[in-house]
């Protein structure tokens, strides 16, 4: 069976929010339904297929193609299944994300798997700021799952993160995990400025010394045995830190401002 | 234009009309009298068969101010979970609990309310509530100035001032803020609590004042009433869900000396310390004294069980309270040095003993308390529950059945302590009509609304009779606000904005020497700016001032 594949069909002038297109919510639909299916198109409700060329059967597989920046909440609070996107994906990519796959083979905006419970998010390009960050106004970011972005990420990283992992091959712009909650980001490019700010627990490993900010401490340096297995369980993971194996790192902790059980590890 | 509203059955407790088929007339936004026969009606709605009351009047709910906002900003989940989206004529919103000022104007007039008083209504943050109220649509609304723990009112008591002084700073209050009635929080406790006091009952001195809370309630229901402002000193007593409350609540009945008080949210006050959990039900106690203390009136503040807000000026018990809330989060804040506010999300459970206990409590003081003009329907919005379960709680009232039904799916803790189950009495539409309508007109002191004499505002609200009451209530057939057609079947057909209800006592000015000198030395803004006037609440052609006069009050029984 083919995948669904919703072709976008010209360019959007508003945001589209396409929350309704997941395989769990699509699962029991046949097309001609799947085409009625309502999305808010700015401030307007209109049928999916005034924006998309629908074509294939098989729902647990969805694919975007053709796609842009302008559409919105891609797998919002998906269950199963699995989505591809070809092209660019708008804000709150994964939004909620609770089980499967989400692939994103572009650049997502911001609040990319915001508020995100579980499954997988793989993002073979950049994303904006606030990565695994938590719905304005909620205290808790990112609860589960796995992120792994192959391009750089922007500012605000991990901000509130609770649990879960999110893995960055490029380079991550200033308070990568500001107000952490707990959780682990890996980053094997630069970070920029006030890494770990107001942190209170979880773990930053690092590859390059940035710099910190006052009210992180260096800690000297440590074999730390639970690395390896952390390492080992990175194996099967589509990602650079895959091939890691190493368990020597200079530790700093803090936010000493806020608890100070945080960690920055740097990989020696 | 001449409106007809046609053969509706009429509940006008005002004019003893108890169920009567009348036709009312309606010209300019009045109730006018049966015309001339040559006159031409220009519209006629059929209403026989319906029931026809004064549209309903909220005495106490929180619509605005500083607090309500802190709930909003606080609360991200209860406004994503209960959008309400534009239509043509209305507003997008949204809030459960704490739902946005358009949506509150809105979901008010399509249950048949045209009338919600903000109780807490901070005289520093005045201009913020008006702001707020000025956004409500289709409501009247009004405000009571929140005083009794500002330390200008405190440094007169304190300095012994004479009542003149005391009466006139009440007044010049009451201008600046544009309020209609006085409420007292916590008295005195907002103050103590900044002096590291966590606790203050009725006769406890505030350290740093040396004044107790039966002074300040005795000072200021003197002030008010002697001022002749029709709604008595609205009271927001000590020890707020402290259990064994009962006991201050009664001794604060007495505290007045025969000056009318009005205590708000006596739920909330009725606590014993009866029962292996030392938590029990002191609802006769307090509906017995409700009954013979005919000076003292109250509203319930019934908790309905589901997710609401707490929003009060009462920092000390809110700080209290903050750890027991649900989600767990708080904001316990002072206002400008000179009041407080304390705000906790809460959710109240049926298999919850306590919450269970409270919801009975409530239900026992309404149905305990003979005198439906002296006993308000209120949740004390969104404390207990949100406004919009009102058509819930009156199917409480009037359903014996059904009340029972839901008291047994209660925490059976609860059950064995409350005798709610063997009272029989059910509300009928007449003591429902004075309660929201009638009896809180008189008690606010609107002399033109909650009524349908000639007139009167034309604020009518038309219902099918249902024997579910709560399907009756929640979806009005018609409600007219000032002569107009503003709901049809449950939903806004036309938007329009209502006053802002004041009374203006007089006072001698020569007061404002002292205020300035004090607002000079240690206030945050300067004392013209602590006014807000007439037009600035007139101000985008939302409503205006409508003062109402300062006469009809309770007589002082002594």
């Amino acid at each position: 069976m083919s995948a669904l594949t919703f072709s976008l069909k010209q360019e959007l002038i508003q945001k589209l929010d396409v929350s309704p297109i997941t395989p769990d919510k699509l699962s029991d639909k046949n097309i001609g339904e799947i085409s009625a299916t309502l999305l808010w198109y700015g401030k307007q409700q209109l049928r999916a297929d005034n924006f998309f060329l629908i074509s294939g059967l098989d729902t647990q597989n969805i694919v975007f193609d053709n796609c842009s920046a302008k559409v919105d909440y891609i797998g919002n609070g998906m269950k199963t299944g699995r989505i591809i996107v070809n092209g660019n994906a708008g804000a709150f990519l994964a939004f909620q994300l609770q089980k499967g796959e989400v692939t994103l083979n572009g650049n997502a905006a911001d609040f990319a798997a915001c508020a995100m419970a579980g499954g997988l998010l793989l993002v073979n390009g950049n994303v904006g700021d606030y990565l695994g960050g938590a719905l304005v106004g909620d205290r808790k970011g990112m609860r589960g799952g796995t992120v792994i972005v192959k391009g750089n990420a922007g500012e605000r990283t991990g901000d509130q993160m609770r649990r879960g992992l999110i893995l960055i091959e490029g380079n991550v712009g200033s308070y990568c995990g500001s107000r952490m909650l707990a959780g682990t980001i890996g980053v094997l490019g630069d970070v920029d400025d006030y890494i770990g700010y107001g942190m209170k627990r979880g773990t930053l490993l690092l590859t390059k010394t940035p710099k910190l900010h006052a009210t992180i401490q260096d800690c000297g340096t440590h074999t730390l045995p639970f690395l390896s297995l952390m390492f080992k369980s990175f194996r099967n993971l589509p990602s650079k830190f895959s091939k890691i194996n190493q368990n020597r790192v200079q530790r700093f902790a803090g936010d000493v401002g806020n608890d100070g059980k945080g960690e920055i590890l740097v990989l020696q | 234009m001449l409106i007809k509203l046609s053969g509706g059955r009429v509940y006008d407790p005002a004019h003893q009309i108890d169920g009567k088929v009348l036709d009312i007339y309606i010209r300019d936004g009045r109730i006018v009298s049966r015309p001339r026969d040559d006159e031409t009606i220009d519209q006629t709605y059929n209403l026989s068969g319906k029931v026809v009351m004064a549209g309903a009047i909220d005495m106490h709910t929180h619509i605005g101010g500083g607090k309500v906002n802190i709930a909003r900003m606080m609360l991200p989940e209860d406004h994503r979970a209960d959008p309400s989206h534009h239509s043509a004529l209305c507003r997008s919103g949204c809030g459960h609990a704490a739902p946005s000022t358009f949506t509150t104007g809105y979901r008010y007039a399509e249950m048949g309310y045209t009338a919600a008083f903000e109780p807490a209504l901070s005289p520093v943050n005045a201009r913020q509530s008006h702001l707020e109220m000025g956004d409500t649509p289709i409501i009247d609304k009004g405000g009571y100035a929140m005083i009794g723990s500002d330390d200008f009112f405190l440094r007169m008591l304190a300095a012994k001032k004479d009542q003149n002084a005391i009466n006139d700073y009440v007044a010049w209050i009451m201008h600046a803020s544009q309020a209609i009635g006085i409420k007292v929080v916590n008295p005195g406790g907002i103050n103590a609590f900044k002096f590291n006091q966590r606790a203050l009952d009725l006769d406890e001195q505030n350290v740093h004042y040396q004044v107790t809370p039966r002074e300040v309630l005795k000072a200021l229901s003197r002030a008010v009433h002697e001022l002749g402002v029709p709604h008595p000193l609205h009271v927001h007593g000590n020890n707020l869900g402290v259990p064994g409350n009962m006991e201050t609540t009664l001794k604060t009945m007495g505290a007045s000396e025969g000056y009318p008080l009005h205590l708000t949210h006596i739920q909330f006050h009725s606590y014993g310390t009866e029962g292996d959990r030392k938590f029990s039900s002191g609802a006769a106690a307090i509906a017995e004294a409700l009954n013979k203390n005919k000076n003292i009136s109250a509203d319930v503040g019934q908790i309905l069980f589901n997710q609401t807000v707490t929003a009060s000026g009462d920092n000390m018990r809110q700080f209290a309270n903050s750890t027991l809330g649900s989600p767990r989060k708080s904001v316990i804040m002072d206002i400008e040095c000179d009041s407080g506010c304390g705000v906790v999300p809460f959710k109240y459970k049926d298999q919850n003993f306590v919450n269970a206990l409270q919801w009975a409590i409530g239900l026992e003081i309404f149905l305990l308390t003979d005198d439906p003009w002296r006993i308000f329907l209120t949740t004390d919005h969104p404390n207990g529950a949100p406004f919009t379960s009102y058509p819930h709680l009156i199917k409480l009232l009037m359903d014996r059945t059904f009340r029972n039904e839901m008291f047994a799916k209660l925490n059976l803790d609860a059950q064995a302590m409350s005798t709610l189950a063997s009272i029989d009495r059910e509300y009928s539409l007449y003591d429902i009509a004075i309660m929201t309508r009638a009896g809180a007109a008189k008690l606010v002191g609107l002399h033109d609304r909650g009524h349908l004499g000639v007139g009167a505002g034309a604020d009518i609200t038309v219902y099918t009779d249902n024997a579910d009451r709560e399907k009756m209530f929640a979806k009005p057939d018609y409600v007219f606000k000032d002569g107009e057609l503003v709901v049809k079947d449950g939903h806004v057909v036309k938007v329009t904005w209502g006053h802002t209800h004041t009374v203006k006592p007089d006072f001698d000015k020569a007061i404002e020497k002292d205020i300035k000198q004090y607002f000079d030395k240690y206030h945050t803004m300067n004392m013209e700016n602590f006014k807000v006037s007439n037009d600035e609440i007139a101000e985008g052609g939302r409503g205006g001032i409508a003062v109402q006069a300062c006469e009809g009050r309770r007589e002082k029984s002594l």
